[in-house]
């Protein structure tokens, strides 16, 4: 890395450690689940299912076709309700399908598994496809879309970085299930049409990446790559970074690297063998707000309000819920929202007084910058309106990662003052 | 319950700027008490410096503090006590103090602190918005209005000329290596220089400790390492040039990162971020300018102390810099390459060019950096006897003419193994009770000091002054020990004058 850029990435203190070893608790919910229906984005959803009708977990229950396919199967047994609009964890109230739970959690086969080493690679991305996976970008981006048209793919990357503080969902869904992590990871390897699959952890997380290695001493295709404990190693461009030293321009395929989630190998493992869709999720709730931080084993749909109650609820009176890890993660205000199929993390914290005090135009921001922007320049921009600038200093390619914000030493929301100036260039162009 | 709604991220991490600053205090606390102790401990200076350095200090940080104290009550209507924890106007005194030498009288400091608070900081808005360094403000203006050489507080003051005055008097060149040892043998050889052995401005003279302090600093990234590394690399290199031209030694290069507030500069000025582009290109190419223009300054400017100035200038060009880097730096790498190459080259070039245009400058000595015989003092204060002896008078009418050996500064340097008095020749006239002339005969201290004090200029200054106010002479402070040998003659004939045999 040429000394007039900053580091790109930074270390971040993770506190893991208070959920990473102790007990998965299982939470099964009582009365109603809620499956979210959209992300929020009013995609057209074709209901399969009638109020009154009767289902079972793996159930189809709907379908999305627009922009992307997507089935959505039931995480319970019970009886179908109405639809109802209720707060999404992307912060926008969407529709969400009642099934109340009739306590018995009877399984159904969703599909019928498959045998990838001897399905070919076009029934093999159909099944990604009828399975539901998505990945965890937060967006509920398909999974089979990266795997339709594989041009000169020659690396697979597993993402097992999980760089965001405070979870530990990846990992702890990892332990459980390394034979699931190798088998998903072969089945992905054949589906990208890559020569090679490299599962990125951090080196830290000693204990996974002995496992693994040994795991790995038969499997010349997959080796472990282990990457520096530093935040947003687990964003896609980082991680490809860090391994290739190559930058790409929209996705990692233009330089022949596709990248998919730990826990998306996993869950596709799980669904090849017994033919059943994801139902049941590994989440981190973890925080200070938390009497008792833990990850647990929910079905999707179940309600943060249930959960926080069922592991001993909060610490305090005043909270930030937050839908993910603190970096990323959306504040909602209320926990009557539900976990979705590609949630991972809820993040509780006491809510402690902040406040910004004026820039002192360190460039902070600006070195830390994973997207290598300039956030402190953009927000300046944005304070004056000069759109013309917030485009010349390329204010779209942001991610949100929140390492503006974090980094700077003045307390000020800088990642906010670059979403406002992306909004205003969205309006623009409207 | 309560669930409160904020924009993420909701993670920050523990550096705040309010502990930057306190850290970044306590590092100019330690390099300002290393001065302190430096003039305790020193024979030639003692408690009375130390203490006078502490009231500077002292004075500086309440007249810093109490100016936005008042600007925070009455102008920007804000809690107190809050608005200086948010504005820190104790970094902005300490950096200005220890920008000044030990001799300056207080209202020097107190009018200082003031400009460089008010002037340099608050009437731009405060804390992140001045565009000029407020300490570089207030030292910048202290030197336009009171001069270089600002009457001294000390009557026997020994900071002299800085290392730089020295250098400017000889044209930055001196090539003899006697020359070299004796010049740099005022400042305890090139060690002390860099090592702070001797007297100078009270934060800036120990090279060595602010590198270790900022080295420090940079660990905790507290600063950002390029700016000192870019300014003092590009300094030396291009000091470097001039050596390699002038054919100096490798003590030029040295001498020229150790003096002139190059390193406190390096560390705590141009690392200012409030008044330092934001990219790290920018702050590259702002450190580069810096080091290019104070080498200008210095060889070319006849102002000798050319750092400060240098950091004002880039500061004023420092919004250009930034609006210049305005981009995507990631799809900019390579003209963000480009441009600090060029800025460098260009720099480059033009010191190389220069170096050939400076040369060894014969004895010349910018008036106001000649020892200036400054309020009239007592004579009996002055040192007297034990170090002169009259070799010889001559009446002439009413001139008496005489020709006195005088131990110089040579007696005092370590160095010398055989030191030689200086031969003055003092002429007075007895019944006006006037001092006629005062003329060196043989001179044997110290190459560099020899201009000053031997210089026409200083010397005359002793023409036509009365011998006899009440008791005591309307003269004579001097600036160094040569110059205490030249007033020990003028004491001695005018003892003799006024002692009947
Ligand atoms: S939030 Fe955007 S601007 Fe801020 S550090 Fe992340 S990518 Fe850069
Ligand atoms: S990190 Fe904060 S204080 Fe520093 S430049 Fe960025 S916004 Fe300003």
């Amino acid at each position: 890395m040429p000394l007039w850029i900053g580091p790109m990435n930074a270390h971040l203190n993770g506190h893991k450690e208070l959920t990473s070893h102790n007990e998965i608790v299982t939470v099964k919910p009582k009365g109603e689940v809620y499956i979210p229906l959209s992300n929020g984005n009013n995609a057209a959803v074709e209901v399969l299912v009638k109020e009154g009708d009767k289902v079972k977990v793996g159930t189809l229950l709907a379908k999305r076709s627009v922009p992307f396919v997507v089935p959505i199967y039931s995480s319970v047994s019970g009886t179908v309700g109405v639809v109802k609009s209720m707060m999404h964890a992307v912060m926008r109230p969407c529709d969400h399908l009642v099934i109340v739970s009739d306590g018995k959690f009877e399984k159904a086969q969703s599909f019928s598994p498959i045998d990838y080493t001897s399905a070919t690679r076009d029934e093999l991305v159909d099944f990604i496809m009828n399975s539901g996976l998505m990945g965890c970008g937060g967006a509920g981006f398909p999974t089979y879309i990266k795997y339709k048209n594989p041009v000169n793919i020659h690396t697979l990357i597993i993402n097992a970085v999980e760089c965001e503080p405070y979870i530990t969902a990846d990992y702890r869904t990892m332990k459980e299930f390394l034979d699931d992590l190798i088998y998903g990871t072969k089945a992905l390897l054949k589906a990208s049409t890559a020569k090679e699959a490299i599962i990125a952890i951090k080196k830290n997380k000693v204990e996974v990446c002995t496992k693994i290695q040994a795991l790995l001493a038969n499997e010349p295709q997959i080796k472990l790559f282990m990457t520096p404990d530093k935040y947003p190693m687990g964003w896609e461009r980082t991680l490809v970074y860090e391994f290739t030293h190559k930058r790409y321009d929209k996705l990692p395929s233009e330089i022949g690297v596709i990248v998919n989630n730990a826990t998306t190998a996993i869950a596709l493992a799980q669904s090849l063998k017994y033919g059943s869709a994801i139902d049941e999720k590994i989440i981190t709730f973890s925080g200070d707000g938390l009497k008792h931080p833990v990850n647990v084993k929910v079905p999707y749909g179940t309600t943060v309000k249930e959960i926080v109650e069922a592991i001993g609820g909060y610490s305090a009176e005043d909270v930030l819920v937050i839908a993910g890890g603190p970096m990323m993660g959306k504040t909602i205000p209320t926990d009557n929202f539900v976990i979705t199929s590609y949630s991972n993390a809820i993040t509780i914290l006491k809510t402690t007084p902040q406040e910004a005090i004026p820039c002192m135009r360190c460039g902070r921001c600006n070195d830390t910058c994973p997207a290598g922007l300039l956030p402190v320049r953009i927000n300046n921009a944005e304070a004056v309106a000069d759109l013309d600038l917030i485009v010349k200093l390329a204010a779209d390619q942001c991610i949100e990662c929140g390492m503006c914000s974090y980094i700077c030493p003045s307390r000020i929301d800088v990642t906010e003052g670059v979403r406002r100036a992306k909004r205003a260039l969205m309006l623009r162009k409207k | 319950m309560k669930f409160t709604f904020r924009v993420s991220p909701n993670y920050r991490q523990p550096l705040s700027t309010q502990w930057i600053m306190t850290e970044l205090t306590l590092c100019i606390a330690v390099v300002l008490g290393y001065n302190v102790v430096y003039y305790y401990l020193n024979p030639n200076l003692g408690p009375e410096y130390a203490i006078h350095a502490l009231s500077m200090i002292a004075t500086s940080l309440v007249v810093a503090i109490g100016t936005e104290a008042l600007w925070a009550k009455f102008y920007a209507k804000k809690p107190v006590l809050k608005y200086l924890t948010q504005s820190f106007p104790w970094v902005t005194a300490l950096l200005f103090v220890g920008m000044m030498g030990v001799n300056k009288p207080l209202y020097v400091i107190i009018v200082g602190s003031l400009v460089s608070t008010l002037i340099g900081k608050l009437i731009f808005g405060g804390f992140g918005q001045n565009i000029f360094n407020p300490a570089g403000v207030g030292r910048a203006f202290s030197v336009l209005a009171f001069g270089g050489f600002i009457a001294s507080q000390f009557p026997d003051v020994v900071t002299g000329a800085t290392p730089n005055q020295v250098m400017e008097s000889l044209g930055w060149v001196i090539t003899k290596p006697e020359a070299v040892t004796a010049y740099l043998n005022q400042f305890n050889g090139l060690w002390g220089l860099f090592s702070g052995q001797y007297v100078g401005a009270i934060g800036e003279t120990n090279t060595l400790l602010i590198m270790l302090v900022g080295l420090y600093l940079s660990v905790r990234k507290i600063i950002d390492w390029r700016v000192p590394v870019v300014f003092i690399a590009s300094l030396f290199t291009f000091a470097t040039i001039i050596m390699y031209f002038k054919g100096m030694g490798w003590w030029y290069p040295i001498f020229s990162i150790s003096t002139g507030g190059a390193m406190f500069g390096a560390v705590f000025m141009l690392t200012d971020p409030v008044t330092s582009p934001t990219s790290i290109p920018g702050r590259i190419i702002f450190a580069i300018g810096v080091a290019f223009l104070a080498t200008l300054i210095r060889v070319k400017g006849h102002l000798p102390e050319g750092v400060i100035r240098s950091i004002l200038f880039m500061n004023m060009v420092t919004p250009l810099i930034d609006r210049g880097l305005d981009g995507w730096p990631l799809k900019a790498m390579k003209k963000y390459a480009f441009t600090i190459g060029t800025v460098f080259a260009v720099s480059l070039l033009t010191v190389s060019f220069t170096a050939t245009t400076i040369s060894y400058k014969e004895p010349y000595v910018p008036e106001d950096s000649i020892p200036n015989l400054g309020d009239p003092i007592l004579f009996s204060t002055l040192p007297t006897a034990g170090n002169v002896n009259i070799v010889s008078t001559t009446v002439t009418g009413d001139i008496t003419t005489f020709v006195i050996e005088t131990k110089g500064h040579a007696y005092e340097a370590e160095w010398e193994t055989d030191p030689k008095p200086n031969v003055i020749e003092v002429k007075i006239n007895t019944v006006t009770k006037t001092i006629v002339s005062v003329t060196f005969v043989t001179y044997h201290d110290t190459a560099s000091l020899q201009y000053a004090t031997s210089h026409p200029v200083f010397l005359k200054q002793f023409d036509g002054l009365s011998i006899i106010v009440d008791n005591s002479v309307d003269v004579v402070i001097g600036a160094t020990f040569t110059t205490d040998s030249v007033i020990r003659a003028v004491n001695a004939a005018i003892a003799a004058v006024l002692t009947p045999q």
